[in-house]
């Protein structure tokens, strides 16, 4: 199988976010990015239909800080191919940046034709998980989204499963090819040990591609007015003293509140 | 005096049986022990060549003076007499051997030489009293885990052969009258003989016969021992010679799972090793029901070699079958096993072996890989933004200097723990307020300090360590300091002796080296006596990996508390259960009790009502077990740094 991994950085929420002067972006300086959660739920699921049907797994990442990063790491869990895509700067908006990066699947060299593009099913700048169907229409390929799992691959068709609330699943077959929004991989994303990332870096080239041009311009209909940080919200109030006083204190409260 | 090799048997001379006799026997053993050498050498090279003055000073201690036998005193005291039983039979068989193969020596036989017939005598009484005891206690009294195999008793058998034939033997000439320098014991014998109804006469044809009853056990011994576990007769002194005179930790590779993957002291230690279960009895994980054992894991690595004698050829597992995943994960690397065990054996680095294999082949436990991730990123394991670090800082009415930025003559490394964990902060701001009282100058790194990579290259992730190591080392770099102290025993470890530091490096000391030296000095003054009966438990990177046990306890002494040892205290110290990775590792099925759980029992069980701690990690994992075992009531945890601070509260 040809397979396509689409992977991007997203900011780090572990690490304070800052909102820019002009109070519409994050502050791009005081970010730290990391690989998009369910992007790596992509690759895996990817590496592990490579273990079943054989074949090749390219990963396409838009440049980033720390995206190199990345693409060793994929190349050392087994992808076979890992390509940077310059030109596509974050912050470009999730539509626009769909488009250039489908429009650069097209253009990468010996990249296409593939049996699948799996990217994430979502991610924490695009919570509509937009860019899987977006680059499926652009290239004119089916889509199937919120996958756990591909369960067969066979005569030109994919297995495809989709999990529902209350642990009802679904069985999707899909003609290949075919873009795959992942949730979750089958297994979670797996270890490699940093040995193995060094020892990758030293054996990997990664490709540099110039994301076609002109790269598409940000939507204009739809614009960001502004961002805020959480605010705080009003304290916890602990109730304390003997069971008896708790519970005073409590019924007190829920009868001030009109709850009782 | 008769020559005993020179008459006839059966019509063929005596000296020819001897010469045929002792050719097998050598040839045999010779021919086993060959392979053996030839497994040894298709595994990989660890240089043991160096610090030839300690080591023959360990070899002194531990294989002639049996040092860690004797902590086990009645056993020990019997088996360092039959070890020295065992030299000197063996000293004069080998004379013997000699004289009768080549009767032109001008030599007489062993125990023509008064000395050696004394020794002999005294050391064969010894020797069967000290195999009574041994008997007693391996068919009566047997300890857990000691293992029960038909060798023991063929030994136990063959060395009483070997001693009662000498000891008849020797009587049987003084009942024939032959001159015979002794302490007594063999007139006994020879009272016994006469008791028996043996005729002067027949004693000189008696102590020929002895004589070869001995020499032909004593051939056949030599023949059993590379056969049987009594190969450790063979192999320990070697063990011993050849052991790490630090606590061991395999230089970097891939891990092993194969035999020509380990090193060759690491396949050693199976071919050492005397199924004693020393390792077993100390080791936290098998007592707590994982599904570990030192001494199996020991064993396999011998069933290895064997399964590779037997058929040759490489490609034979330890890995697999013979030791599942879940047994190398259990090991809490607390160093109990290679401390206790008499022949040198290091089963820790076998295990971090096969944890590298399973880590490089992604097989890892959910936790563990959680834990690892957080810390190849944020450079600590809780996940947190590497900028928190310092935030503990924020309830002192001081702030401590950075390191990066003004010179110090103390840096103060806090790790992981002390840094992170809300419930441990405030004892890292009390250690901030003894420093800045007793006017030490220190300061810390803040952001730029990560996870020292201890514990992760405990749980097989060297790569991950060196990262670790390098950032740490480059930040070092960056700042100006004289020393380093630290509140964590595992970041001491790695940093006083696993850190590759240009330059020879700092001192590294533990907090409470450093403590100790204020209150001794005066310079952080003690204004109240503490009361109330404390013990106090050992971490196992500060005690056993680093030999600090002193200070802790000097520093309890000043405080004025009662200090009540554990009966595991010292080396003999119990591990907490969270060091090698473990802490990150969810428990499994079937434990039954927890090691803190058994440790805060064993503290509530002395009287204690405070388990005094110096280890961030004992600290989570102690508080956690007092109430998992109802001891809420009973017992308090407290770290050093809380006591220190009480007393020398204005």
């Amino acid at each position: 199988m040809n397979l396509v991994v689409l992977m991007r950085m997203v900011p780090d929420v572990v690490e304070e976010l800052e909102i820019a002067p002009d109070g519409k972006s994050l502050d791009q300086e005081a970010l730290r990015l990391i690989v998009s959660e369910s992007d790596d739920h992509a690759l895996e699921e990817a590496l592990l239909l490579k273990e079943r049907y054989g074949g090749r797994v390219t990963v396409v990442a838009p440049e980033a800080p720390e995206v190199a990063d990345v693409l060793y790491t994929a190349a050392a869990k087994g992808a076979d191919r890992v390509i940077q895509l310059r030109g596509v700067e974050p912050g470009l908006g999730v539509a626009a940046m769909a488009e250039a990066c489908a429009a650069a699947l097209s253009a990468i060299p010996d990249l296409l034709p593939a049996d699948l593009v799996l990217t994430g099913a979502q991610s924490i700048e695009d919570l509509d998980g937009l860019v899987a169907p977006l680059v499926a229409h652009r290239l004119g390929w089916p889509y199937l989204g919120v996958v756990t799992a591909v369960s067969e691959v066979s005569n030109g068709t994919a297995t495809v499963i989709k999990e529902f609330q209350a642990g009802y699943r679904g069985e999707f077959q899909v003609s290949l090819p075919a873009v795959l929004g992942v949730q979750a991989a089958e297994k979670p994303p797996r270890y490699v040990p940093v040995a193995k990332v060094r020892a990758a870096m030293k054996a990997t080239r990664i490709e540099e591609f110039e994301a076609p041009q002109p790269v598409p311009e940000p939507l204009q209909d739809v614009t960001i007015v502004a961002l805020a940080k959480p605010e705080a919200t009003g304290r916890a109030e602990m109730l304390e003293g003997s069971v008896e006083e708790v519970a005073g204190k409590l019924c007190e409260l829920l009868a001030e509140r009109g709850l009782l | 005096m008769t020559d005993p090799a020179a008459g006839a048997f059966l019509g063929l001379p005596a000296r020819a049986i001897l010469w045929v006799l002792a050719l097998i026997a050598f040839g045999l053993f010779g021919w086993r022990v060959a392979a053996y050498i030839r497994v040894l050498a298709r595994a990989r090279p660890e240089p043991r060549w160096d610090q030839w003055p300690a080591r023959l000073k360990r070899f002194v201690l531990e294989v002639l003076f049996q040092r860690k036998l004797l902590e086990e005193p009645l056993i020990g005291a019997a088996h360092l007499l039959i070890f020295w039983a065992f030299v000197f039979y063996a000293t004069s068989f080998f004379w013997n051997l000699l004289r009768g193969l080549l009767p032109f020596l001008p030599i007489p036989y062993a125990d023509q030489a008064a000395w050696m017939a004394v020794a002999l005598e005294l050391f064969g009484a010894v020797g069967l009293v000290a195999l009574v005891v041994a008997a007693a206690r391996r068919y009566l009294f047997p300890p857990p885990r000691l293992e029960q195999t038909r060798d023991a008793g063929i030994i136990l058998s063959l060395i009483t052969i070997v001693l009662l034939s000498s000891l008849t033997g020797a009587g049987a000439l003084v009942l024939a009258g032959e001159h015979h320098a002794g302490v007594g014991i063999a007139s006994l014998f020879a009272g016994l003989l006469s008791g028996l109804g043996v005729s002067p006469e027949q004693g000189v044809q008696l102590n020929v016969a002895m004589w070869w009853v001995h020499m032909v056990t004593v051939l056949g011994f030599l023949v059993y021992i590379p056969y049987s576990k009594h190969l450790h007769l063979l192999a320990s002194p070697f063990g011993v010679l050849f052991g790490s005179l630090k606590p061991p930790m395999p230089a970097a590779s891939e891990g092993a799972a194969r035999l020509e993957e380990f090193t060759w002291r690491q396949l050693f230690s199976g071919l050492a090793c005397a199924e004693c279960g020393r390792c077993d009895r100390a080791c936290p994980a098998l007592n707590s029901g994982y599904p570990l054992s030192p001494k199996e894991l020991m064993h396999h690595v011998k069933e290895m070699i064997m399964a590779s004698l037997a058929s040759g050829g490489n490609g034979h597992r330890l890995l697999g079958d013979r030791v599942k995943p879940e047994a190398v994960w259990a090991c809490m690397t607390c160093l109990a096993c290679i401390q206790r065990c008499p022949v040198g054996n290091e089963h820790v680095p076998v295990l971090i072996e096969l944890r590298r294999r399973l880590m490089a082949d992604g097989e890892i436990e959910a936790h563990l890989q959680e834990a690892l991730t957080n810390l190849a990123r944020y450079g600590n394991s809780f996940g947190q933004s590497a900028r928190n670090r310092a935030r503990w800082t924020q309830g002192l009415d001081f702030k401590p200097k950075d390191a990066r930025k003004e010179p110090v003559t103390w840096l103060w490394f806090t790790g992981d723990y002390a840094a992170y964990d809300p419930r441990l902060q405030p004892i890292t701001r009390a250690a901030a307020r003894l420093f800045q009282r007793a006017g030490l100058d220190f300061g810390i790194l803040y952001e730029a300090e990560q996870n020292s990579g201890n514990d992760a290259r405990r749980a097989g992730e060297e790569g991950l360590f060196e990262t670790l190591m390098e950032k740490n080392l480059a930040a070092f770099a960056k700042a100006r300091f004289e020393r380093i102290v630290t509140t964590d025993p595992h970041s001491l470890h790695a940093l006083k002796n696993e850190y590759q530091w240009q330059n020879g490096g700092v001192p590294v000391v533990h907090h409470t080296e450093l403590l100790w030296e204020l209150i001794r000095t005066n310079r952080l003054p003690l204004n109240k006596r503490l009361n109330g009966r404390v013990t106090y438990h050992d971490p196992c990177y500060l005690g056993r990996y680093n030999g600090v046990y002193e200070a802790p306890r000097q520093i309890l002494r000043a405080l004025g508390v009662e200090l009540v040892e554990m009966p595991r205290h010292g080396s003999r110290s119990y591990c907490c259960g969270a060091g090698g990775g473990r802490i990150w590792m969810e428990d499994v099925p079937g434990i039954q009790e927890r090691p803190a759980e058994s440790r805060v029992r064993e503290a509530a069980a002395v009287g204690a009502g405070t388990l005094v701690v110096a280890c961030p990690k004992d600290w989570v994992m102690f508080q956690d077990a007092r109430k998992t075992a109802g001891l809420e009531d009973k017992l308090v945890v407290k770290d050093i740094i809380e006591l220190v601070e009480e007393a020398t509260n204005p």
